[in-house]
């Protein structure tokens, strides 16, 4: 493995996000592709910290102590990973974990699973999913499709038919 | 006319006087008349009906503003769509309430929401926990305050006897010896459940970050108002349970919240 000693973080990506700490996690609101993030604790640290200026050994000693965990810099590539896939840092990371998150758990043992990180995501729903839907045969809209699941709406008639 | 509901102003003209009264049973739960002309969106109903030769019967036609939405010779369907496009435009569109896509029921004093989309068994879990003894809130739309409270949605239960194609019959809560919640109640669970044919409810508590993506999911005005969306949520799913898991029979979840929250 290389030697990552002196690598610093990226920059943390601030425009067009919308920011709520709940609890020790954080809910990340990209307003630009519509996607909701959670961040566990320690992916939280990480991107907390991605000043562009701070070393990954550095925060994966501060993390180590925070969480009173194994966590060392893989655990922190591994968060910069997923931060980059979820669009939440400025550039693409130039170093991979070279882990996944199972095989990390499996290297430092099941006491160590909260401690690494976690981002999950979603991506939030267009407003004619909150809606009910127009059964076989329902004038609709082809534009803004609500029949059923199994039909679609038909141009032309405009009514809901089988798919 | 034009009326207000959650604090958006809308216009209906209708063709025909006597079509009236049929949107009025159309829209929104607590709706009052507005005095204003000056309107958000604007329908327009046009009443089929015979023709001027025998035999021949004319379209009915819905518009929301200019946009046609509906065409039918059943004035019924042209009913639905517009009860449909209304309901989900009052709530993306209101300034007050945050609306989720979600049954909710009262029990002990407080408000449970089961988030969901259609067909994932909603109104049969609030029925079922209506005639458990549950205040029926609502089959729809959870309506959050932003204080984080529920306030009651309460139109008739539609239930679909005959499975997922059968348009959905409306029935009065009372039909399930039930009565409508009246007061704002705060949330005191959260249930995020999916039908499957024999699953075991065997639910799996979710940390307050990943509840607050859940509820965020059926989020009827999230991309239109992010920010309002996660205040609100930040305002009770610190403190709430959020459950997930899949569900067989509706017993299941009704015995649970039994025993989990107290019998009424």
């Amino acid at each position: 493995m290389p030697d990552t000693n002196g690598r610093r973080l990226p920059h943390a990506r601030r425009d067009g996000l919308l920011v709520q700490a709940i609890d020790d996690e954080v809910v990340v609101y990209d307003t630009e592709r519509h996607k909701a993030h959670c961040l566990n604790r320690t992916a939280a640290f990480v991107w907390e910290h991605c000043d562009g200026q701070t070393t990954v050994a550095d925060v994966a000693r501060r993390l180590a102590r925070e969480l009173e965990a194994p966590i060392d810099q893989t655990a922190v590539w591994l968060a910069v990973e997923q931060l980059g896939k979820a669009h939440l840092l400025t550039e693409a990371p130039r170093h991979a974990a070279g882990l996944s998150r199972r095989e990390l758990l499996k290297r430092l043992g099941v006491a160590a699973a909260v401690a690494l990180p976690l981002v999950t995501t979603i991506r939030t729903p267009v407003a004619a999913q909150g809606a009910s839907c127009l059964g076989e045969g329902a004038p609709c809209d082809p534009a803004n499709d609500l029949c059923c699941p199994g039909f679609g709406c038909q141009a032309g008639p405009n009514i809901c038919v089988e798919d | 006319m034009t009326f207000n509901a959650y604090g958006v102003r809308v216009g209906v003209r209708v063709s025909v006087r006597s079509a009236l009264e049929r949107v009025l049973e159309r829209l929104p739960p607590g709706w009052k008349p507005a005095r204003s002309a000056v309107v958000s969106r604007l329908y327009s109903l046009i009443a089929g009906g015979d023709g001027p030769r025998r035999g021949v019967r004319r379209l009915s036609l819905l518009y929301a503003d200019a946009v046609r939405l509906a065409r039918s010779r059943d004035v019924g369907e042209v009913l639905d769509a517009f009860e449909t496009d209304l309901q989900l435009y009052v709530a993306e569109a209101s300034p007050r309430r945050l609306f989720v896509h979600a049954g909710v029921v009262g029990w002990r004093g407080r408000a449970i929401i089961m988030p969901g989309r259609t067909f994932t068994g909603k109104t049969s879990l609030v029925a079922a926990l209506v005639k458990a003894g549950a205040t029926y809130y609502s089959d729809e739309y959870a309506v959050l305050d932003a204080r984080g409270r529920v306030h009651p949605y309460a139109r008739p239960l539609g239930i679909r006897e005959r499975g997922a194609l059968e348009k959905a019959k409306r029935y009065p809560v009372e039909a399930f010896g039930g009565r409508p919640g009246v007061r704002p109640l705060p949330v005191g669970l959260v249930i995020v459940s999916e039908y499957k044919a024999g699953a075991r409810w065997r639910p799996r508590q979710l940390s307050a970050g990943k509840g607050a993506l859940a509820v965020l999911a059926h989020t009827v005005s999230a991309r239109r108002q992010p920010e309002v969306a996660l205040r609100t949520l930040q305002q009770f799913i610190s403190r709430t349970p959020v459950l997930k898991g899949v569900r067989g029979e509706v017993e299941q979840v009704v015995d649970f919240v039994v025993k989990t929250l107290g019998d009424r």
